[in-house]
């Protein structure tokens, strides 16, 4: 049967419950500020922002009729005569010399293509990676045919982005002892917005957990390794950075683990930035709680830890 | 199949209680649905549709991917128990792929699709409950999902339903109302007021177009506010968080005073 | 200034001459229609800035239509240029469906198979060609063209089932409107054999017995086309040539009868209009499907004045 009496469903904890009537209040909620230097002023599509006479357009913005309009939502950003917008939350934008983490989606010739969160799949160029037997060395043919023993479909990978196609799409490399296949622990995302910039992309946290912020998001979070270890003698290792296995890995180190992963997991959901301070706070409390591991996923306790940490700031 | 039910009374009120030019209550709703990019449920009255947005990403059928723009690719799924009667309708339905086939071209010129070359932009289309207005829900929840997903677009779209019932216009038509009713769905860009989709699927007289098509676009300008304060204050949330940790947004807080202050939750 | 484009330009179809590094490009890699090449889109873009059609027509003219009628009574072929389209109407008696026992019963069976043009893959539907379908299926069925409680002979026992099959022969642009024109002018000029009904007993007469006859119509409605260009410099253009449909940046189609009714506007997506123009594209519109209508009457008038239907 078809009902004909309307009536509203209930809303959620997250939605907007607002009729609007059709000719009724005309009420505008336009902002009219200027643009300050360091002030966020938030956008939306189709937005006019100011006159493309007196500056100059970016990202996120479009030229019409002389205006500079949004294209995006978000905040808007100026430097000098740029204005720009920086969309809230969107895929990942590239920029070179940004430490990412990858998957192998597809081995090609010469090259592997690797998933990055991007607009389309960054590529790996085998003269990109460090080959056994000396880290400068020419590439064989032998080399070309054994690609799958050094990267397959689904490998994970720590790489840093060196430059990019003339479509945009990113060229990785892997040339430095710090990158290369990742083992020993597991991968969480989160959106690219909330891995700021930092001095190091690798963290080591005193509770024996090596993390790994790519800038696209994606994060590695694994057992520790000591840095002598890591970096051998001066030559290269090929057998063991391209090794599959996992090494031992005890039991307190697994639980430290999936704790940092949950943790993380807890503050992209409310979408805060990560940083070393907030995950260090976040897993004294979560140790404090002396609860299972698992049990940080429910709402509440995610939210009594926000909270927590919120206050020590 | 036509009804005993009194369209517009003699007091000027439709049969659910709205007067002629009333929308139906809507309710958008921002959250983050798993692994997409961008998603939105929006309900309008009894219709809810619930869209999410994939990309723009690497494009899965090579043949498919266009070098100087991204692909747009829209599948849309009308769940057996959106309607009265429970029907298991084929994916491959005309009227759905039609559908799914308006969504995608008054999309392609509305995003930005140059700035992602040989990307593929998925936008899946579930349609949870229909009461009339299928149409337009499905084009505001898209450019909703788009814009929660950071693609660029030139501006917003937003659709209306509208009828006529003899000489007096309705806006935003029920089920029950869309079978008595000659009816049209219109949508506009907000900014310009150009009009990029017009359906009309039932006889009309030409004079009475004209009437309902301004009117709807009228309709689509105030749908526009509404869409807005939903992305502003998704937008000044999550800005807020990230700025501060949990404390209240900064800037731009004192121009959404009105707004209800929601609880920040986003289940993955 | 010249009055008629050069005729090599309206005689390419796209992609056939003008190569370029993106036709080729794509050509390798995918099964896409070429598109067409720069030069070929410049050339089109600045004659129609000038008001002038590569085949010479004014912008807002359509292509005389050919209507050919068959031997048969409800055989159609309909030709805008090089569009062909075939349309037959048959007519057998069926029983009904439980659930509208007063009302007969319209399918239409369109067919766009590669051999109207390349570009109709015979595999899963194209965009188009769902397109087609469903104007085909909003203009001439859900308009409520034929009546369809006249078509019942016998309440819940026996009614008439019409079968329009749509044969698209050759695409060389507006393939919607010729096929819908094709469709509504084949109901029209069908005829169903008369039936007599006693008691519950129902017979057909041949049509060498009595005369057959004419489908009771509520209106005809007619298709119209425009194409929209990317520049907004460029007036629409009235049937679009399928150079013109390839380049365009969006269609309005129109399907209306010459009693100012609209049935269809369809504007899915394609370049935004200012809401002025499109209420002055269906001022022109109506225009058009007035004098559309006249010459089928004509035609039709012409066609059944040639015809000698024997009755004994």
């Amino acid at each position: 049967m078809i009902s004909f009496a309307s009536f509203p469903v209930p809303s959620q904890n997250e939605t907007q419950g607002m009729t609007r009537h059709h000719p009724d209040v005309e009420d505008d909620i336009d902002m009219d500020e200027g643009f300050e230097e360091g002030f966020h002023r938030l956008t939306s599509p189709g937005e006019p922002l100011t006159s493309s006479q007196a500056f100059m357009r970016g990202h996120g913005t479009y030229i019409d009729n002389d205006e500079v309009i949004s294209s995006v939502a978000g905040t808007v950003e100026r430097v000098n005569k740029l204005i720009s917008v920086r969309a809230v939350r969107s895929r990942y934008n590239p920029e070179v010399g940004d430490l990412v983490v990858g998957r192998i989606t597809e081995v090609q010739p010469r090259r592997w293509k690797v998933d990055a969160n991007s607009r389309q799949d960054a590529v790996l160029m085998l003269s990109s990676v460090n080959l056994p037997g000396g880290v400068q060395r020419r590439k064989l043919e032998s080399d070309e045919l054994q690609m799958r023993t050094f990267f397959e479909e689904g490998d994970l990978l720590v790489a840093e982005v060196q430059a990019f196609f003339a479509d945009g799409a990113m060229s990785l490399h892997t040339r430095s002892l710090r990158y290369g296949k990742l083992r020993n622990g597991q991968l969480v995302t989160v959106p690219p917005a909330l891995i700021r910039r930092l001095k190091s992309h690798f963290l080591s946290l005193p509770c024996g957990v090596d993390l790994i912020l790519g800038l696209n998001g994606y994060i590695w979070a694994s057992k520790h390794v000591k840095q002598s270890e890591q970096e051998g003698e001066e030559a290269f290792d090929a057998e063991a950075v391209y090794s599959n296995k996992n090494d031992d890995i005890d039991d307190a180190t697994r639980l430290a683990i999936s704790r940092v992963s949950n943790i993380i997991r807890i503050l992209a959901a409310h979408f805060i930035p990560l940083t070393d301070t907030l995950l260090l706070d976040a897993y004294e409390w979560a140790v404090e709680q002396e609860g299972d591991v698992k049990d940080l996923l429910q709402a509440d306790i995610g939210d009594a830890m926000i909270a927590t940490i919120a206050a020590r700031d | 199949m036509s009804s005993r039910v009194e369209i517009l009374n003699d007091g000027g009120y439709r049969s659910d209680g709205r007067r002629q030019y009333e929308l139906r209550d809507i309710d958008i709703d921002l959250s983050q649905q798993g692994t997409a990019d961008g998603c939105c449920t929006i309900t309008h009255g009894l219709t809810q549709v619930l869209v999410t947005v994939f990309g723009p990403k690497e494009a899965k059928m090579r043949s498919q991917t266009l070098h100087d723009r991204a692909v747009i690719n829209v599948e849309m799924n009308v769940l057996p128990f959106s309607t009265g009667e429970r029907r298991r309708r084929a994916r491959a339905d005309r009227r759905i792929l039609e559908l799914a086939a308006t969504i995608k071209s008054t999309f392609e010129p509305v995003v930005q699709t140059t700035l992602y070359p040989r990307s593929q932009i998925d936008i899946f289309v579930q349609v949870l409950q229909q009461d009339g207005g299928l149409l337009h829900a499905c084009i505001n929840a898209t450019t909703l999902a788009l814009i929660s997903a950071g693609i660029p677009m030139t501006d917003f779209v937003c659709a209306v339903s509208g009828g006529v019932h003899s000489t007096s216009p309705l806006l935003d038509l029920t089920t029950l109302e869309e079978n008595d009713l000659p009816h049209m769905t219109v949508a506009v860009m907000p900014r310009t007021g150009k009009v990029t989709l017009v359906a009309l699927e039932t006889r009309l007289h030409v004079d009475r177009f004209a009437d309902i098509f301004r009117l709807a676009g009228d309709a689509g300008q105030a749908l526009h506010k509404e869409m807005k304060r939903a992305v502003k204050s998704r937008a000044t949330r999550l800005v807020g968080a990230m700025e501060t940790g949990m404390k209240p947004p900064m800037g731009g807080a004192d121009a959404f005073e009105r707004d209800v202050v929601m609880e920040d939750k986003m289940s993955f | 200034m010249h009055k008629r484009a050069p005729a090599f330009c309206s005689a390419a179809r796209p992609g056939a001459s003008g190569f370029c590094t993106r036709c080729l490009f794509r050509r390798a890699r995918m099964p896409r229609p070429a598109s067409p090449s720069i030069p070929e889109k410049e050339f089109l873009y600045s004659s129609l800035k000038q008001s002038l059609r590569l085949d010479g027509r004014n912008l807002l003219e359509m292509r005389a239509p050919t209507l050919t009628f068959g031997p048969e009574l409800g055989w159609v072929e309909c030709a805008l240029g090089k569009t062909r389209v075939i349309a037959q109407v048959d007519a057998k008696m069926v029983k009904p469906p439980p659930e509208r026992p007063l009302e007969g019963i319209i399918s239409i069976h369109s067919e766009l198979s590669p051999m109207a043009s390349s570009e109709y893959d015979s595999g899963r539907p194209s965009d188009e060609e769902v397109t087609i379908t469903r104007m085909l299926d909003k203009v001439l069925r859900r308009s409520d063209v034929v009546d369809k409680e006249s078509l019942c002979v016998l309440a819940g026992q026996r009614v008439w089932h019409l079968r329009l099959t749509i044969h698209c022969l050759a695409d060389a642009g507006n393939m919607l409107d010729c096929a819908c024109l094709a469709g509504v002018v084949a109901l029209r000029h069908f005829r169903r054999p008369e039936v007599e009904v006693v008691g519950d007993e129902v017979t057909i007469h041949h049509p060498s017995e009595r005369a057959p006859v004419p489908l009771s119509m509520h209106h005809t409605p007619y298709c119209l086309t425009f194409a929209y260009f990317p520049e907004t410099s460029i007036l629409p253009v009235l049937d679009p040539s399928h150079l013109e449909e390839t380049l365009s940046a969006g269609l309005l189609s129109i399907a209306l009868n010459a009693q100012r009714e609209l049935c269809v506007v369809q504007k899915a997506g394609g370049v935004p209009l200012a809401p002025d123009e499109i209420l002055r594209i269906v001022g022109i519109a109506v225009d058009k499907a007035k004098e559309l209508d006249k010459t089928v009457e004509e035609r039709l008038k012409e066609d059944w004045a040639g015809r000698t239907v024997e009755v004994r």
